[in-house]
């Protein structure tokens, strides 16, 4: 597995978690692999900081936890979005298209400050 | 993916997660799971099975600490469930009762007024309790603080002689303060707005040491300060400081002219010192003359003693038993045998009125119980109309618990209403009880404070589980399939109808108990106000008037100035007759003295302790007390005169064995050289300590004899005499201008203040009594009418039948009948046991006074009949066509 140096921003594991479950639900370990897969190891989440973030989007209501079998037959913890945690994700969707559209227009800008 | 919620593995883990909550396993599960599926991962990757398990470890970061955070957000999150649902259900039973209550508007109002009046007068009558009673003294050693009073044969008696106080102070060890206080008298004060006569209490300095609370402002006065020939200083109180002195911090060092010496204020006392009204006093120190020092006679100090820490109070007393033991033997006859009593202070101070209280609190218990009992059957009579309601949601899965539930959070809704409502019917009764007119130390600080709140609160939670936990239990156990299969109607009526007929019995045989004992004491009061005083107590008016030693300082002129001020009172148009006696009757008790008859040698029975007072020549006449022999005082009983006496006849039989006296002589036995006087009069017993007390035997002696700076002067009046005062304040100030005459009251008035408190009992009690009867009628009334409409159908059949309209009546009637006299069997039967309680309280009856007994009982049965023939009288409209139809 490559390294990469990018730390996750605070609070930006909370979004990753959401958008992930908004394709439906899914366990601690398909979460972890999935943010791996889709981001091509670009970022380095430490695999165990995940659960912690679950257990505490559960306890605020964004999501919901149910116990089901996976294909193997393996019991496994499914995490599934909550109507209250879907309007969570729109309302960080906004927020950080807002954050990453100022930084990308201060990356690109063409003239000096002053 | 497979999503069956339901799923959680074999059956037996759910109990083991059961057993070590669901919280652990169920973290440890999902952890498992992750590290497992990185291990397959990796092993599918081609690394061996161990190197994977430590390279899934590192992946995932630190285990344990994770673990750990994951046990704690779990925890987290079952309370905050659990707590969530339990407040769903709760909010669940509260919306769903308050909708009930709301459905049934009659009920709810009858119910909350009966509780919120039940309530009510409980958290008044405790409010007063708590702070007369519970409430602990204020001062800073209050337990170890002890009322003494010597021993004399059974009794003890109330005071001390100045020269046995001395003694005891000076030679006592178990004590780290012994205070003395010597009765209150209006002194007046001058310099500091109008002179007016303001209570002062004449204290020791051991008296602050004993009784200590730090002072507001300044200091207290010591040992130094509290003798003969020291400078005047004075505590004042911190109202009398509020209303004179505005508040003034400059008060202290201030000198203003107390009973016509100038004196300086060294201190406030806080208001704590004041156990009942005046608020406004002042202490000044006793500082007794040198002679005082050595009378061992006449009962005057009020003494108490601060107990040394580690003390025992047994071993201290002891020790003043050997101080006092000689002093009996050398002045025997004195009023006392050498025993020491003492009683805690807080004992002291509550005096009997404890008893009273707490029977007052017994009453009004009395009546909140029969009105949790109505409330039971009302709750009762409304179950059985909700008998299908109830089914329903049994059937619908509700468990017993949730139904039980259910009906005492209804339950609880009603306590709480009444406990809101209640507060307001405290407020009103609180406000009430401490304008009362009868002196109890401390009520003037009842209120409606957190503890009372908290009492209130408490009662209700009480009463609602009373009331509400049959009816509850009843509705739990209801058979289901058979209530639904007969359509929600009552499938076990008969035993729910015995059941509210036993509770209409017991409320019977607690109204009762009450009527029974508020009967009782309500014909004692009668009794005690129907005894003679002794003298005529109409339009009598008594004005206390003491001239100033500093102004007056020869006694023969005070006793002329007083002549004088008789003089112009008798000459006040209106005015019938005046005398004085320096301590009249019914307003306060005669003094203490030993009379000794000639020839006794002051050991065998020819010396007794009587109540002694000075009187003018008029004083007889004026009060139209009896003289039975002999001739009253005249103006010739001069100081120079031979000197006389009068006795009452009672005192005439214990020194002489008879009331033919006139010519003998006796004296005061405390005196060395005994003077002796010559009985020339025998007048009549009079009750001059107040009804409740045997009349005193009485030693009078004329007030030309025995000078005395004060007096109170009793006025007869040729009309109504209250309207005379203007007229006889302009008499005496034309005599002195600077005299303020104090304690302006009538006989009458004096008379109600000593029967006060026992009319205000009274009161209280036949209102009390009167709420349990009406209650009890209510009770009587529910049942029948309820019984009647339970039998509608069958009254109806009864009455197709060809059974009369009166007949059918009386059926009805009888049920009443039957409650009440097997309620009033039972209830005389527990009030002959209860009434021994009032044994110390009755006067003039028997606690087992037929009279009560039979009037209570006849009022109950009466009643009984009364409430059951208003339900009854619906008998005859019943339209026998339509209540066959209705079934």
């Amino acid at each position: 597995m490559a390294r990469s140096p990018i730390d996750l921003l605070q609070g930006t594991l909370d979004l990753i978690v959401l958008k992930t479950l908004s394709w439906g639900p899914m366990h601690g370990f398909g979460i972890a692999r999935w943010i791996q897969l889709t981001t091509r190891d670009a970022l380095q989440v430490e695999e165990g900081s995940l659960y912690p973030a679950l257990y505490r989007m559960e306890n605020r209501g964004w999501i919901k936890a149910q116990w089901a079998l996976t294909e193997n037959g393996r019991r496994a913890k499914y995490y599934r979005l909550t109507s209250l945690g879907r309007r969570q994700l729109v309302a960080e969707t906004k927020a950080w298209d807002a954050l990453t559209g100022a930084i990308g227009r201060i990356m690109t800008a063409r003239r000096q400050p002053g | 993916m497979a999503h069956d919620g339901d799923d959680r593995g074999p059956a037996w883990r759910r109990y083991v997660r059961f057993w070590r909550g669901d919280a652990t396993g169920d973290v440890n599960d999902e952890l498992a799971f992750h590290l497992e599926s990185t291990v397959d991962e990796l092993v599918a990757g081609g690394m061996t099975r161990d190197a994977a398990r430590d390279a899934a470890r590192r992946k995932f970061g630190d285990v344990d600490g994770i673990q750990r955070t994951l046990y704690t957000l779990s925890r987290r999150r079952e309370r905050d469930m659990a707590r969530t649902e339990w407040l769903d259900a709760l909010k669940h039973d509260l919306v769903f009762g308050l909708r009930q209550l709301r459905k049934t508007p009659a009920f709810t109002t009858v119910a909350v007024l009966t509780l919120a009046l039940g309530i009510g007068a409980n958290s008044a009558i405790f409010s007063v309790v708590h702070s007369v009673l519970l409430r602990p003294l204020p001062y800073a050693n209050a337990e170890r603080i002890l009322r003494l009073s010597e021993r004399n044969g059974q009794g003890s008696m109330c005071c001390l002689p100045f020269g046995n106080f001395y003694r005891w102070k000076s030679q006592a060890r178990g004590f780290e303060a012994l205070g003395a206080t010597w009765g209150i008298r209006p002194w007046t004060m001058t310099g500091q707005g109008e002179p007016t006569p303001i209570a002062t209490v004449l204290a020791s300095a051991g008296y602050w040491k004993a009784m200590f609370i730090p002072p507001v402002l300044g200091r207290y006065y010591t040992d130094a300060e509290d003798r003969e020939g020291a400078a005047p200083v004075a505590v004042i109180s911190y109202a009398l400081w509020q209303s004179r002195f505005n508040g003034d911090t400059s008060v202290v060092g201030k000198v203003v002219v107390l009973e016509g010496r100038p004196t300086t204020i060294i201190g406030v006392a806080p208001s704590a010192y004041i156990l009942a009204p005046p608020a406004e006093q002042i202490w000044v120190p006793l500082a007794p003359p040198a002679w005082r020092l050595n009378d061992f006679g006449d009962h005057e100090l009020s003494v108490y003693g601060l107990l040394a820490p580690n003390a025992a109070t047994v071993t201290a007393v002891r020790q003043l038993e050997q101080i006092e033991m000689p002093l009996a033997r050398e002045h025997p006859n004195m009023g006392y045998d050498g025993g020491v009593i003492a009683t805690p202070l807080v004992d002291s101070v509550v005096g009997d009125q404890r008893t009273r209280l707490y029977l007052l609190l017994g009453a009004v218990t009395l009546v909140l119980l029969i009105a949790c009992v109505n409330i039971a059957n009302l709750l009762l009579a409304r179950a059985a109309t909700r008998n299908g309601e109830i089914a329903i949601r049994g059937a619908l899965g509700a468990t017993r618990g949730r139904i039980v539930t259910q009906m005492l959070v209804e339950s609880l809704l009603l306590g709480v209403a009444g406990a809101l409502v209640g507060l307001g019917v405290a407020v009103v009764g609180i406000r009430f009880l401490v304008t009362a007119p009868a002196r109890i130390p401390r009520l003037q600080y009842a209120s409606l404070d957190g503890t009372v709140i908290g009492f209130t609160l408490l009662l209700a939670l009480i009463c609602a589980v009373t009331f509400g936990l049959v009816p509850a239990i009843r509705a739990a156990r209801l058979d289901l399939q058979q209530t639904l299969r007969d359509g929600g109607r009552e499938s076990r009526g008969a035993a729910r109808e015995r059941l509210r007929q036993a509770l209409v019995i017991g409320e019977l045989c607690i109204a009762q108990v009450l009527l029974i004992g508020a009967g009782l004491l309500i014909r004692s009061s009668i009794a005690l106000e129907a005894v003679p005083v002794g003298f005529d107590t109409h339009n009598l008016l008594g004005i206390s008037i003491s001239l100033p030693q500093s102004r007056y300082p020869d006694p023969a002129r005070t006793e002329n100035t007083f002549q004088q001020i008789e003089a112009a009172i008798a000459a006040v148009p209106g005015v019938a007759s005046v005398g004085r006696t320096q301590a009249a009757p019914i307003y306060t008790s005669g003094w203490d003295w030993t009379a000794m008859r000639e020839g006794s040698n002051g050991h065998d029975d020819g010396a007794a302790d009587s109540d002694m007072r000075f009187v003018s020549p008029s004083y007889f006449a004026t009060l139209g007390l009896r003289l039975l022999r002999g001739r009253a005082f005249t103006v010739a009983d001069g100081p120079e005169a031979p000197r006389v006496a009068i006795v009452s006849k009672g005192l005439a039989a214990r020194l002489f064995g008879t009331a033919d006296v006139l010519g003998r002589r006796i004296s005061n036995s405390g005196a060395e050289d005994p003077r002796w006087m010559e009985i020339v009069g025998v007048v009549d017993d009079m009750h001059a300590n107040g009804l409740k007390q045997e009349a005193p035997s009485e030693l009078y002696m004329p007030a030309t004899q025995r000078m005395n700076p004060g007096f109170t002067f009793l006025i007869r009046g040729k009309v109504p005499v209250a309207t005379l005062t203007p007229a006889i304040r302009r008499a005496v100030a034309s005599v002195d201008p600077l005299i303020a005459p104090s304690g302006v009251s009538t006989m009458d008035q004096a008379l109600d203040r000593t029967l006060a408190m026992d009319r205000f009992t009274r009161w209280l009690l036949t209102l009390l009594g009167a709420t349990g009867l009406a209650l009890a009628v209510v009770g009587v009334y529910g049942v029948i009418a309820y019984f009647v409409t339970q039998r509608t159908h069958e009254l109806g059949v009864r009455l197709a039948l060809g059974a009369s309209g009166a007949s059918l009546q009386w059926f009805v009637v009888r049920q009443g009948l039957v409650l009440g006299v097997v309620g009033v069997a039972i209830g005389g039967a527990l009030s002959l046991a209860a009434a021994r309680l009032l044994e110390t309280l009755v006067f003039g009856i028997t606690t087992h006074d037929p009279v009560t007994f039979a009037v209570v009982c006849g009022l109950l049965s009466v009643v009984a009949v009364a409430a059951s023939y208003v339900p009854a009288r619906r008998v005859t409209g019943i339209d026998p066509l339509e209540a066959l139809r209705s079934s």
